[in-house]
């Protein structure tokens, strides 16, 4: 325990040689910090190549920083308290976690930096509770895109289906949305049942047993709608070891690569295409508006665009 | 021999700091600085349950999942309208329930502690995921929240409460028979039972030990991100193994100390926060996290061979 | 092979070697000639492992000559003597049960296809060829079986197959292969070994079972203490004369007993069982004596003294302390009544080796020191400091305990025992891996300690010293009491006879 003391007076000592961080920075370029769910998803990496380029293009430094693990809610908070200890000008994130986010969005608060939301929103009570105003959600909006992905699915299988949904992390607003877009799209309409619906947490090898899981309980299942690609492909191979290819309709979300090539090669039906890398130039460049003090309006939207076989390109 | 051990962990978080004061200057700032201890807090609480474990030459792979299963225990009893103090003592309960089953099946059933803490992890996590049906629970009261949120002077409550464990833990071990009984245990268990220490009672209480420290993790957790998620607390074992190693305590069992755990789990905190205050990219960081804890084991074993006389 | 030549097969001269404190070997010969079996014998701790480790490459002498043909070799691994034709079984069969009997005598050279594929076929028939040629019955030991469903002596065979498996196996040397083993197994090994002998091999056979060393000996080696006493034929010697040879010394060392007056039966076992291990043992321990327990190893006198410490329970019979019947469910029990154990194995059993000296003493008095489980300051060095003086322990209270000589060690463990209550001592090794100044201040608490009227129950297996301190002995054998003497008549032949299993054993109506 002496050791711990010690560390203790050794820190206090140097500390009072350093109380605030450097004046310097405020002559350099303002700092952008933009905090994501994670890096090991292309659809954030297309997000951050698509913020970069409006930083250099606006003569901002972007701070770009992830958790592993998408849902590693306490590892963005670290993240989010410890990009503030450096003096950035402005917050983008996308939060792992809807509700939970808002402790760390407390911190940016005081530390009067304002934040701009991505892709998924903050929950609006949660916020307001904690007395956290955000500047503007810069998204799709996913509940469209359900709908979209379920309006198509009425048009392709002329009113009469069997559907499983793969599901994404219950409690995220994203997978909620979509879902419910979907739902909604096709609830009015007898002939198209849904059979099952699980989480698969947005992963592809769960994709690819809860599928099969579901193939197994509802043989009769002609369409799936999953609401991310990834877990559409690992579905995509599951029918592929069940040996039914192209008997089962798959509607993605993402519309990433994978699916592109998919949908060409007619394992998969469609994707809602989202554009993560507008996503990622508009969050900059409101907060480059923000920073400068101009006014950004409560939301942005960004469009949302059904993939088929047909608009390939 | 062993305060060596221990005076050069604290010399290497010394250097670390130095070396971050340097690249960065944002490292050293009263703010950031108690933002790494807000940080550290949790992982340093589970690794003194960690501690006991290992010192008693076991291991403890479910604290994660122990984390989870009281944490959405806490979050339910919040929810329905309990004052906070039941639903921490309940909270308490069920980790200390889940660390006396571990500690039951290893001393009279025999049982290899890596195995029974390896099903008792996908246990608890199944548990919880099925009580809360996936989905966390959220949004609880200020005055619960301030477990997280409140300050004693500028010092944040979750590092008070963090030393608050550590100052009684460190006198459990140090001062009460049952942590001699910790260390004999671990340093040579047919000894100790020949000397007429009930080796079974005493192993049972010392896993019970790691779930309560998992459950008073988990309290604070809860606190910070105003939501108990189920799936909270994952590799938080490999976290509280690595702080207890690398603060000198040996994976045989009978050797360290909970100031060397602190020291430990300060260094993988300080580590962490540097890397996101340098921008570094979250691939190398996980890189060089691996790196100091396989160095740190490293030089552990080479110190210790040298010290082997016998 | 050839038949026997003049030139031994195996020389070995003035073979030298010392461990840390002791000196194992001191010049020891040992002649082999080809085609024979040469016995070798001597007590615990005479040397014979040793020098057969030296020959199998698993030691190296510090000293001496050795000679395989007349040519001087060097042995210095396992690999060097396996290539020089040498092959060693020992008491404790190293083979591995899950596997085949062919894969167990193969090992580590399983016959393999091109695509390095095991051969089952080439492998399950090399073994029965194998079997067949050594005269193994080969029709009741089916190569495909796993060894742990064997019996031992069919162990044994497969053993002894594997050792054989190369035809440049020459010298073979055979650690007590008939400790498991009946006697219808025995005639039945005895016949593989002629045929081996017939072929040219070359057998170096250790035993502790006189009969057996004129059954099929040649000659025979006797070692005593590391030295080497001698060499005969087993046509110029009897039985007697072996034992006397195996037995007799020089007793310089000094041992300073100090009788005590004779108290009250502090400990009495009635025919107590435990597994094969103990077989209706009686005894009885007063206060003010020294009870000396001989024996072999194997003969159940650590099980004994682990029973009676409580360390593990026996099956049949009674315990009676200080005139009561008691149950020891575990060592605390034991404690509690009075009885410590100094172990076999110190180090492994005796002292946590990272904890100081004061707490390890201090180790089985947590509850009563303590008030309400914690600790007072200080308390347990207050408690070992007057304990470790009296002992004249050469430490620091606050020393870890693994830095310590092996005598120091030993006095802690005693030292945990007189702080507290304990009236009645089982000393198993006392003295073992301990120098001569360490032994003498043993000695002399011992005396200490039957004078205030203790009681010691004392294990060893070191004859002079069981002779110089004991008040009475026990010889055990096979689990029983095969003899009792009372120190003025007991010798070291006497004892030594009954330990080999030959005197009559004792018809004690108790």
């Amino acid at each position: 325990m002496k050791n711990a003391l010690a560390l203790i007076l050794i820190a206090a000592a140097s500390v009072s040689c350093n109380r605030e961080a450097p004046a310097d920075t405020r002559n350099s370029k303002p700092t952008v910090a933009l905090v994501l769910k994670t890096l090991n998803h292309p659809f954030f990496v297309d997000m951050r190549r698509g913020a970069q380029e409006a930083a250099d293009r606006l003569g901002v430094n972007l701070q770009v920083q992830a958790a592993e693990r998408e849902i590693d809610v306490e590892k963005q908070m670290q993240i989010v308290e410890n990009l503030i200890q450096t003096g950035i000008q402005a917050l983008a994130i996308t939060p792992s976690g809807s509700r939970e986010i808002v402790s760390a969005l407390v911190k940016a608060r005081d530390a009067k930096v304002p934040i701009i939301v991505v892709d998924t929103r903050v929950d609006e009570k949660a916020a307001a509770d904690a007395g956290v105003h955000t500047e503007t959600f810069v998204g799709s909006d996913n509940y469209e895109g359900g709908k979209l992905a379920g309006d198509y699915l009425l048009k392709v299988s002329g009113g009469k289906a069997r559907v499983g949904i793969l599901e994404g992390i219950p409690g995220h607003e994203t997978g909620d949305s979509r879902l419910r877009g979907f739902r909604d799209a096709v609830k009015a309409t007898p002939g198209v049942s849904i059979v099952a619906s699980q989480p698969a947490n947005w992963e592809r090898d769960q994709g690819f047993n809860v599928f099969q899981n579901m193939l197994q309980a509802h043989p009769d299942i002609d369409s799936v709608f999953a609401c991310s690609d990834l877990m559409a492909l690992g579905a995509i191979e599951a029918i592929a070891a069940a040996g039914r290819t192209g008997k089962i309709r798959v509607i993605g979300f993402d519309a990433l690569d994978d699916a592109k090539k998919a949908i060409g090669e007619g394992s998969m039906a469609a994707s809602v295409a989202q554009f993560p890398s507008e996503m990622g130039r508009v969050a900059v460049e409101s907060a480059v508006k923000v920073i400068r003090g101009e006014t950004v309006p409560a939301q942005i939207k960004v469009r949302l665009e059904l993939v088929t076989k047909e608009n390939l390109q | 021999m062993k305060n060596a051990r221990q005076f050069g962990t604290l010399i290497g978080l010394a250097v670390l700091c130095a070396i971050l004061w340097i690249l960065t200057p944002y490292f050293l700032t009263v703010s950031n600085l108690l933002n790494v201890a807000e940080q550290t807090s949790i992982n340093a609480i589970v690794a003194v349950g960690m501690t006991f474990v290992i010192l008693s030459g076991g291991i403890d792979l479910s604290v994660g999942s122990i984390v989870a299963l009281s944490g959405v225990v806490l979050g339910a009893s919040l929810k329905s309208d309990q004052p906070m103090l039941v639903g921490v003592i309940v909270a308490s309960l069920v980790g200390l329930a889940c660390g006396l089953g571990n500690g039951a099946l290893v001393s009279w059933g025999g049982l290899p502690p890596f195995i029974v803490t390896l099903g008792t992890m996908s246990i608890a996590r199944g548990a919880a995921l099925l009580f809360t049906e996936g989905r966390p629970v959220s949004g609880f009261d200020a005055g619960f929240r301030a477990l997280a949120t409140g300050r004693a002077g500028f010092i944040p409550a979750p590092v008070i409460v963090m030393l608050l464990v550590y100052l009684a833990a460190h006198f459990v071990l140090s001062r009460t028979t049952f942590g001699r009984y910790v260390y004999a245990i671990g340093g040579n268990e047919e000894a100790t039972r020949l000397s007429g220490v009930a080796i079974r009672f005493h192993k049972t209480m010392i896993y019970g030990v790691s779930g309560l420290m998992s459950a008073v993790a988990a309290i604070i957790l809860t606190a910070r991100l105003n939501s108990a998620q189920p799936i909270a607390g994952m590799m938080y074992e490999l976290d509280a193994i690595a702080a207890t190693v690398i603060g000198g305590t040996s994976l045989m069992g009978g050797e360290g100390s909970l100031g060397g755990t602190l020291v430990g789990a300060l260094i993988m905190g300080v580590l962490r926060n540097g890397l996101n205050l340098l921008g570094v990219s979250s691939f190398l960081q996980q890189i060089v996290i691996g790196g100091v804890i396989v160095v740190a084991v490293l030089l552990d074993t080479i110190l210790k061979r040298r010290n082997r006389s016998i | 092979m050839t038949a026997a030549t003049d030139t031994p097969v195996l020389e070995m001269r003035g073979v030298r070697k010392t461990f840390p404190g002791v000196v194992a070997l001191d010049g020891v010969d040992l002649t082999l000639h080809a085609g024979d079996v040469h016995m070798l014998l001597g007590e615990n701790g005479a040397g014979k492992s040793t020098l057969m480790k030296i020959l199998s490459g698993a030691y190296r002498k510090d000293d001496g000559d050795i000679r395989i043909d007349g040519r001087p070799v060097a042995i210095d691994s396992p690999r060097d003597a396996l290539a020089l034709g040498i092959r060693i079984i020992y008491q404790e069969l190293n083979l591995i049960p899950h596997l085949s009997v062919a894969e167990n005598i193969f090992l580590g050279e399983l016959p393999s296809h091109r695509l390095g594929l095991v051969d089952w076929r080439g492998l399950y028939d090399r073994a029965s060829r194998l079997m067949a040629d050594l005269g193994l019955d080969a029709a009741s030991i089916d190569p495909r079986t796993p060894v742990g469903r064997l019996g031992m002596a069919q162990r044994q065979m497969v053993e002894i197959a594997r050792a054989l498996r190369s035809s440049d196996a020459r010298i073979l040397v055979m650690d007590e292969p008939t400790s498991s083993l009946t006697s219808r197994e025995v005639t039945q090994l005895f016949l593989l070994i002629e045929r081996l002998t017939a072929r040219g091999v070359s057998i170096v056979y250790i035993t502790h079972r006189l009969d057996e060393v004129f059954r099929i000996g040649k000659r025979v080696t006797v070692l005593r203490d590391g030295r080497h006493i001698t060499t005969r034929r087993l046509s110029e010697v009897d039985v007697p004369e072996l034992v006397r040879l195996m037995a007799n010394r020089d007793l310089s060392e000094q041992f300073p007993k100090v009788r005590a007056a004779r108290g009250r039966e502090l400990l009495r076992v009635e025919h107590v069982s435990r597994g094969t291990a103990l077989s209706d043992v009686s005894l009885s321990v007063h206060a003010g004596e020294v009870v000396g327990v001989a024996g072999l190893v194997g003969a159940g006198r650590t099980e004994l003294a682990r029973v009676i410490a409580g360390a593990d329970r026996c099956e049949h019979g009674r315990l009676i302390v200080d005139g009561r019947d008691v149950r020891l469910r575990a060592p605390a029990d034991a404690i509690a009544h009075g009885i410590g154990l100094l172990p076999e194995d110190r180090k492994a059993e005796g002292l946590v080796p990272g904890l100081t000296v004061a707490r390890n003493v201090a180790l089985p008095h947590g509850r009563r020191l303590a008030r309400l489980g914690v600790l007072p300051r200080r308390c347990e060095v207050a408690l070992a400091g007057p304990i470790a003086e009296e002992l004249r322990v050469k430490a620091t209270a606050t020393q870890p305990v693994r830095l310590l000589s092996g005598g120091n060690q030993q006095k802690v463990v005693l030292g945990k025992w007189l702080a507290g209550d304990v009236r009645l001592f089982i000393f198993d090794e006392p003295t073992r891996g301990i120098d001569v100044g360490a032994k003498v201040e043993i000695y002399n608490l011992m005396n200490r300690l039957t004078g205030r009227g203790a009681g010691i129950l004392m294990i060893s297996s070191e004859l002079p010293e069981l002779l110089g301190m004991s008040d009475r002995i026990l010889v055990m054998h096979r689990g029983r009491i095969q003899a009792e003497f009372d120190a003025a008549d007991a010798t070291e032949e006497r004892v030594l006879t009954a330990a080999l299993g030959l005197a009559p054993a004792l018809d004690r109506t108790e």
